[in-house]
C-alpha cells in the first residue's frame, strides 16, 4: 500500500508537493526538493506537461522520484493519449512501482506551447477512472484479462469554487462512482469556500487533498486590476494585506500566506492533507513546511 | 449545412500559375450559402485572377460555371465534355466536391479553392458556427440538444472540465461552457437524472475513413448483406 494511502485512510494529515519535471533532461532541480523533504513529505506530485507545456515526461519523472527516496503521485492526461496509450502508460506506472495516481483531462493544447499539436481526449477524466478501476480489477478497457493486477490508489481533480458548482459536483459524483478513492482540489486561499464545498463530500471514505498554491506576483497584480479569470479566488482581506507589497517583498509573504492556509487547513481539519504547488519555486517548499510547523 | 472559407487568393494565384486556361467551378448549395464558392464568388475570383495576372503582363483565360452540387452525380456529369476545353480546374466546392469533380474529371489536374471547416448553421448573413462533426454516434438525447463531441473542445462526455470559469469554457471564454448549457438544458427539461449516467468512451471504430452509408431499402442494390 502506497504511503499517502496508509496515511490518509490512517486519518493522518498528508502533505504532497508539486514537482516540476525539466523541460529537457537535467532533473537535478526537480529532484532536490525530494531529497531535501523526502522525511517531511507524505508523496511528491508529477504534472504531465502541465498547462499544455512540454516537459519531461511525468512518468518517467515518477520513477526517478522513486529512486531518490520519495513516493511519487503520478498525473496522467487524457490529452495526449489515447485508450491504448493510456491503458499501456498505467501498465508501465504500476510496473515501475508507482501507485498514487491523478488522473485529469488536461488543459487544452491551444492554451501551452504545442498549439497546433493534436487534441486527443478518447477518454475523459471519468472514463480515465473506470479505465485504471478495470485494469486493478484485472482487465483492460475491452474486458480482456491482464496477467497480473495493478495496485493502484486513484485521485481526481475537483473544483471547490466552479461557477456554476452544480456541473462540477455532477462530474465530482461521476468521478467517485467511477473509482476516485481520493480528491485534489484546484487552488483554495478562500476557505470559508472550502468549508460550503466539504459540505457536498458526504462520503469520509472520500479523502480530500486541498491544494495550496503559491501566489504568484501576476496573480495578485491581475486581482488587485480586477481582471481575474481564474477557477479559484482571492478573499478581499488577502488582497488587502497584501496591497502595496513591494514584488521583493511579495516573494516571503507568498511564503507566509501559504504557510498559514496549511496550517490553518491541518489545524481546522479542512482537508485530510495539503497538496502544495510552487509553480517553479520549488525552492520555497522547505520554508512554507516550516511556516506551516510541518 | 457545410461551411467553408475561400483560401488565401495568393494561395489560389499560385496554384494556377503553371496554366495558360483554367475553368472555376462554382457549387450552388452550401458554400453558395457561406459565401465562399457560389456563382458570385467565382466571378470574384476570376475577375481577382485576370487583373491580378493582367497587372504582371501575364494572360489567364478563365471559364466560369457553377452547379447546383458537386456532390452529386446527377448536376456534375453535364460538366464532363465542358472541362475538355482547359487545362486545370479550380473547385470552389467543399472537399467532397473537389473529389467527386476529380473522379469525374480524372486527365484534369483540380485545385481546390476553399478550405471546408466545418458543419455548421447560418445564425445571420456572413456569421457560420460549428454545430455537429458528423461523429457516427448522436449524443444529442443524452444531453439536452447540445452536441458534447462538438461544442465542448475537448469533447467531453461526462461533465465539464475544470478549467471552467463563470460558465465560459476555458478554451475560449467568449463561447458558453457546453456542459453548463447542457445540465441547464436538462434541468430545465425535468431529466438531469440522466446525467449521473457515466457515458462510455466513444466508439472510434465507426469513425474510421473514409465512411460510407447505404439506406436499408438499397442494400440489395448495392450487394450489401444485412
Amino acid at each position: 500500500m502506497s504511503k499517502l494511502r496508509e496515511t490518509l485512510e490512517a486519518g493522518d494529515f498528508a502533505v504532497a508537493v508539486e514537482l516540476k519535471p525539466p523541460r529537457g533532461t537535467e532533473v537535478g532541480g526537480m529532484l532536490a526538493p525530494v531529497t531535501a523533504l523526502r522525511e517531511r513529505v507524505t508523496a511528491f506530485g508529477l504534472p504531465d506537461n502541465a498547462q499544455a507545456c512540454l516537459h519531461l515526461s511525468s512518468l518517467a519523472a515518477a520513477r526517478l522520484v522513486k529512486e531518490a527516496g520519495g513516493e511519487p503521485l503520478l498525473h496522467l492526461s487524457c490529452r495526449d493519449r489515447n485508450r491504448l496509450a493510456l491503458e499501456s502508460d498505467l501498465l508501465g506506472a504500476a510496473a515501475l512501482g508507482v501507485e498514487n495516481l491523478l488522473l485529469v483531462s488536461g488543459d487544452y493544447v491551444t492554451l501551452g506551447d504545442h498549439p497546433q499539436a493534436k487534441p486527443v481526449y478518447d477518454a475523459d477524466s471519468v472514463q480515465l477512472l473506470q479505465i485504471a478501476q478495470g485494469l486493478r480489477a484485472g482487465q483492460d478497457s475491452t474486458g480482456q484479462p491482464l496477467s497480473g493486477n495493478p495496485a493502484f490508489y486513484l485521485g481526481a481533480v475537483v473544483i471547490p469554487e466552479a461557477d456554476p458548482l452544480a456541473p462540477q459536483l455532477l462530474k465530482m459524483e461521476k468521478k467517485i462512482a467511477a473509482g476516485a478513492q481520493f480528491l485534489v482540489t484546484a487552488p483554495v486561499f478562500h476557505l470559508e469556500r472550502l468549508r460550503s464545498f466539504r459540505e457536498h463530500l458526504t462520503d469520509p471514505a472520500i479523502k480530500l487533498l486541498v491544494t495550496v498554491k503559491v501566489l504568484e506576483a501576476d496573480e495578485l497584480s491581475q486581482a488587485m486590476a480586477g481582471g481575474w479569470r481564474k477557477v479559484y479566488s482571492l478573499p478581499q482581506e488577502l488582497l488587502q494585506e497584501l496591497a502595496g507589497q513591494e514584488p521583493a517583498a511579495l516573494e516571503s509573504e507568498a511564503v507566509r500566506v501559504a504557510g498559514r492556509l496549511v496550517r490553518q487547513i491541518k489545524e481546522e481539519r479542512l482537508g485530510d492533507g495539503v497538496y502544495l504547488q510552487a509553480r517553479g519555486r520549488e525552492d520555497l517548499l522547505a520554508a512554507i513546511l516550516k511556516q506551516a510547523e510541518l | 449545412m457545410i461551411i467553408a472559407e475561400r483560401k488565401p487568393f495568393a494561395e489560389i494565384k499560385a496554384m494556377v500559375a503553371p496554366y495558360k486556361k483554367i475553368l472555376i467551378v462554382g457549387c450552388g448549395t452550401c458554400v453558395a450559402v457561406c459565401l465562399a464558392g457560389g456563382e458570385k464568388e467565382v466571378g470574384l475570383l476570376a475577375s481577382q485572377l485576370k487583373l491580378a495576372l493582367g497587372l504582371e503582363d501575364k494572360h489567364l483565360e478563365i471559364g466560369e460555371i457553377t452547379v447546383e452540387r458537386q456532390c452529386d452525380l446527377e448536376f456534375l456529369r453535364p460538366l464532363c465534355d465542358f472541362v475538355t476545353d482547359y487545362e486545370a480546374i479550380v473547385s470552389l466546392a467543399c472537399g467532397a466536391g473537389v473529389q467527386f469533380l476529380k473522379e469525374l474529371c480524372y486527365m484534369k489536374p483540380i485545385f481546390p479553392g476553399v478550405n471546408t471547416t466545418f458543419i455548421g448553421v447560418n445564425n445571420d448573413a456572413g456569421y457560420y458556427t460549428e454545430r455537429c462533426r458528423a461523429c457516427h454516434h448522436c449524443y444529442l438525447g443524452l444531453t439536452g440538444g447540445v452536441c458534447p463531441v462538438t461544442m465542448c473542445p475537448k469533447r467531453l462526455l461526462n461533465g465539464p472540465c475544470g478549467g471552467m470559469v463563470g460558465g465560459r469554457c476555458e478554451v475560449d471564454p467568449e463561447k458558453d461552457c457546453a456542459w453548463c448549457q447542457i445540465y441547464h438544458n436538462l434541468e430545465r427539461e425535468g431529466r438531469l437524472e440522466i446525467l449521473r449516467q457515466i457515458l462510455p468512451m466513444h466508439p472510434h471504430d465507426r469513425t474510421t475513413t473514409p465512411g460510407t452509408v447505404i439506406h436499408p431499402g438499397y442494400k440489395r442494390r448495392y450487394g450489401v448483406h444485412e
